[in-house]
């Protein structure tokens, strides 16, 4: 692999995990604000909105997942 | 269910709470013709005297946590009806109401001394400004001179020049008020009353004022000594009988829980199944024919059951059996939701998963040995049952991550132990201007080359993973990322297996075997399905293997026939369009836990940039005649200090990085991939009838449990 090759592999892998980021990042966003509203009415949401917001992220281990590939394993 | 008579209900209400594990049922007035019970007599006065007893508590500052000595209930008791209650509140609250008076005081005489400061700079004694007949006389602040408004009066006016606002006394006669008046008001007066008409200037009489708050504060003094004196004669009473009181009280409300009719009541219960002969028994002895009890059901785990009862019986309340230290997790899968009767507690689960988990993610000695350290602090400091779990997730957390960091990834702080190179019968270390050694598989600073020495052969051969040339490294975050994955990735689908079962045992013990497996089996089917399909095909994919024979074709086959089956199955129970989109799922599932791989990584990542920024470009090296990189910090010893400052704020925060992401990470994988598989929740607590005492003990502990 050459120079100009190992470069395209590192954007691509930073286009993976960064895309990933602000997808999930917008979709935590909107869940987020309304869990810490539940929370605050009702302290016992607590677990139930941390699974809620949490739900979206797992697109990003994706998208790490591939850029780690792409980095180290591929 | 119990009947009995209403004539002896009070005794029973205290044989129910030495039983402890009565769970009441309110009752909710229906058409069966009885009534809701009305609270005992003594209920009004007990709680009157409770909030006596709390008010005198917030007087004296005893608070929840304040320690105070044990006191008998049978003490407790008899003073409580010899009248101790009103004693004791008239003697704080004699001390209390003089403390009150003396603040007032206090406060009433600063006030006087301030307008007298006021008043001392105008040249007249005190009893100038009242006394006449036909004069009245005006005094007060404003904020520019009166001499300005041409009135007709003798006007003695204090300014200061710099601040707006002086000291003016205005003398006019009785028929001018209004006049003067409004005029003052345009230049914003204010009176002020003044405090005496003794023949004195002002200063002499602050001196006068200034000899009484002396006094008064003396007396105050006095007073707060009497107060502490009280508290510390009070306190264990107060204490004691705070809680006797709300025993009393809670005690006495039972009634408005239960039925009653004219002559008698009827309180429906749960008991947990083991204890119910017991506790027939026991209210039958210490009752004799006043009192009936009947068992009428024992609830099976069934939702048919359930579902077929009146509803306030349809909700059986749960009661957790699980040991000391798993009970200590019972927070965590309270923050989801109790769990219902039908169903497995999952608190073992997480017992169990948590901190391996959060284990393999930290991975590091350096980083574990805080954890433990700061876990094993919480438990001992803290009483408090949420701090207590996290204390205890930290602690074993900590243990695992210990364990991990030693023997399975071989670092500590980021490091790992062993990064030398064996050559012709010595041990060398590269480290050129590289992050990442190629020859050593590891990072490139490491602990053997900051020593200078290597590690002995036995302590090296308690690391795993065993090079090509036979030397031990440990499992290298950054460097054996696929091993890593592919490893994460298994424990994951063991996990996930788990929930998978659990979701099929809570739904045979719900409704049967045949409809846990037409709503779950097709769910797990699918699930294996899956994993031999993605084995295979990644077999195909990465290793190039021949997909139309071997391992590679049978699992691909298996895989393929489990799936159909599973789908099909699934489709039966929930919708053809959901079986099919539910099968992504799985994956998704699966890979969600390449992020015990993926953190492990990111904060190894972090570790080996700051290492490599403090012992590599800070610190001191030199490079010997054979050309290798030596550590030698003490060639410049301002950059040692400094680098070891950087090394550990820098390693601060990734430790404190690790807290949250490792922590949120495992958590959430037993929240969402592990619970989500089977845990419904929305129980209710078990909550039997007992008394809360700490305070107050009992002198003869046979009459406590005789006592009728």
């Amino acid at each position: 692999m050459d120079a100009s090759q190992a470069g395209l592999v590192a954007i691509g892998a930073g286009l993976a995990v960064g895309l990933a980021g602000i997808g999930a990042g917008l979709g935590e966003k909107d869940i987020g604000a309304a869990a810490v509203g539940a929370i605050t009415e009702d302290g016992s949401l607590f677990g139930k909105g941390m699974i809620f917001t949490v739900m979206p992220e797992t697109i990003v281990i994706f998208g790490l997942v591939i850029a780690i590939m792409a980095l180290f394993v591929l | 269910m119990v009947v009995g008579t209403k004539a002896r209900m009070d005794d029973a209400i205290n044989a129910f709470y030495s039983e402890k594990v009565i769970h009441v049922i309110d009752h909710t007035t229906g058409d069966d013709g009885l009534s809701i019970g009305t609270s005992n007599t003594g209920v009004s006065k007990a709680s009157e005297r409770l909030l006596k007893i709390r008010t005198l508590e917030k007087e004296l500052g005893i608070k929840k946590r304040t320690l105070t000595e044990d006191i008998a209930v049978e003490d407790v008791r008899e003073r409580i009806e010899a009248g101790d209650v009103e004693t004791v509140e008239k003697e704080i609250l004699s001390v209390v109401d003089k403390r009150n008076g003396l603040t007032q005081l206090i406060s009433e005489l600063n006030a006087k001394k301030e307008t007298l400061g006021l008043l001392s700079k105008l040249p007249l004694t005190l009893d100038f400004y009242s006394g006449y007949r036909s004069i009245s006389v005006l005094v007060g602040t404003t904020t520019a001179d009166p001499a300005t408004l041409n009135l007709d009066a003798e006007i003695f006016a204090y300014f200061n020049g710099k601040i707006r606002q002086g000291v003016v006394a205005v003398f006019f006669r009785n028929d001018s008020r209004d006049k003067v008046s409004a005029a003052l008001s345009e230049i914003g007066f204010t009176e002020i009353q003044v405090p005496s008409s003794d023949p004195l200037s002002p200063a002499d009489e602050v001196v006068k004022i200034d000899a009484a708050v002396a006094q008064a504060i003396e007396d105050l003094d006095k007073a707060e000594v009497e107060l502490l004196e009280l508290k510390v004669k009070h306190r264990s009473f107060l204490k004691g009988t705070d809680e006797e009181l709300a025993i009393q009280v809670e005690k006495g409300s039972v009634p408005l829980r239960l039925a009653v009719s004219k002559y008698s009541y009827i309180m429906d219960a749960w008991v947990p199944t083991s204890k119910v002969e017991e506790v027939k028994k026991h209210l039958e002895e210490k009752l004799g024919d006043d009192v009936h009890v009947e068992v009428m059901e024992e609830r099976s785990r069934s939702m048919e059951d359930s579902e077929a009862q009146e509803p306030r019986f349809q909700k059986v309340p749960t009661k957790t059996t699980n040991g000391k230290v798993v009970s200590e997790f019972e927070y965590a899968t309270n923050l989801v939701s109790r769990p219902k009767y039908q169903e497995i507690d999952p608190t073992v689960f997480i017992m169990i998963f948590l901190p391996i988990f959060f284990g393999i993610m930290v991975g590091d000695v350096g980083y574990a040995i805080p954890f433990i350290i700061l876990g094993g602090y919480g438990l001992n400091k803290t009483q408090n049952k949420d701090w207590r779990s996290i204390a205890l997730v930290l602690f074993l957390g900590g243990i695992w991550a210990a364990l991990f960091g030693a023997f399975f990834y071989g670092e500590m702080l980021g490091m790992h132990f062993v990064g030398g190179h064996y050559e012709a019968g010595e041990w060398i270390w590269y480290h050129d201007n590289v992050a990442m050694s190629e020859i050593t598989n590891g990072t490139a600073v490491t602990w053997d080359w900051l020593l200078g020495e290597h590690f002995p052969e036995w302590f090296c051969n308690m690391i795993g993973h065993v090079n090509p040339d036979g030397t031990h490294t440990g499992v290298g975050k950054l460097e054996d990322v696929a091993f890593l994955l592919k490893l994460s990735v298994y424990i994951g689908l063991c996990h996930l297996f788990v929930g998978h079962m659990c979701g099929l045992y809570n739904k045979k013990i719900q409704h049967g075997f045949k409809h846990a497996f037409i709503e779950k089996g097709g769910v797990v089917l699918s699930f294996f399905g899956i994993i031999f399909l993605c084995f295979g095909l990644t077999d195909f994919m990465f290793n190039k293997a021949d997909i139309t024979e071997g391992l590679a074709f049978y699992t691909l086959v298996i895989g393929i026939v489990l799936l159909v089956i599973g789908t099909v199955i699934n489709a039966k129970a929930e919708g053809a369009l959901q079986a099919i989109l539910g099968l992504p799922e799985h994956i998704g599932q699966i890979l969600s836990y390449t992020r015990l791989a993926a953190i492990g990584m990111s904060k190894a990542g972090m570790a080996l940039a700051f290492n490599y920024i403090v012992f590599s470009m800070v610190m001191s090296t030199s490079v010997n005649a054979a050309g290798i990189v030596e550590f030698d910090p003490l060639a410049a010893p301002v950059m040692l200090i400094l680098g070891i400052v950087m090394f550990c704020f820098l390693h601060l925060v990734i430790w404190t990085l690790a807290i949250l992401s490792a922590g949120i990470h495992s958590l959430r994988l037993q929240f969402v991939e592990l619970m989500m598989r089977f845990f419904d929740g929305g129980g209710e607590e078990f909550k039997p009838l007992k008394e809360a005492r700490s305070k107050t003990f009992f002198k003869n502990k046979i009459s406590n449990i005789n006592e009728v």
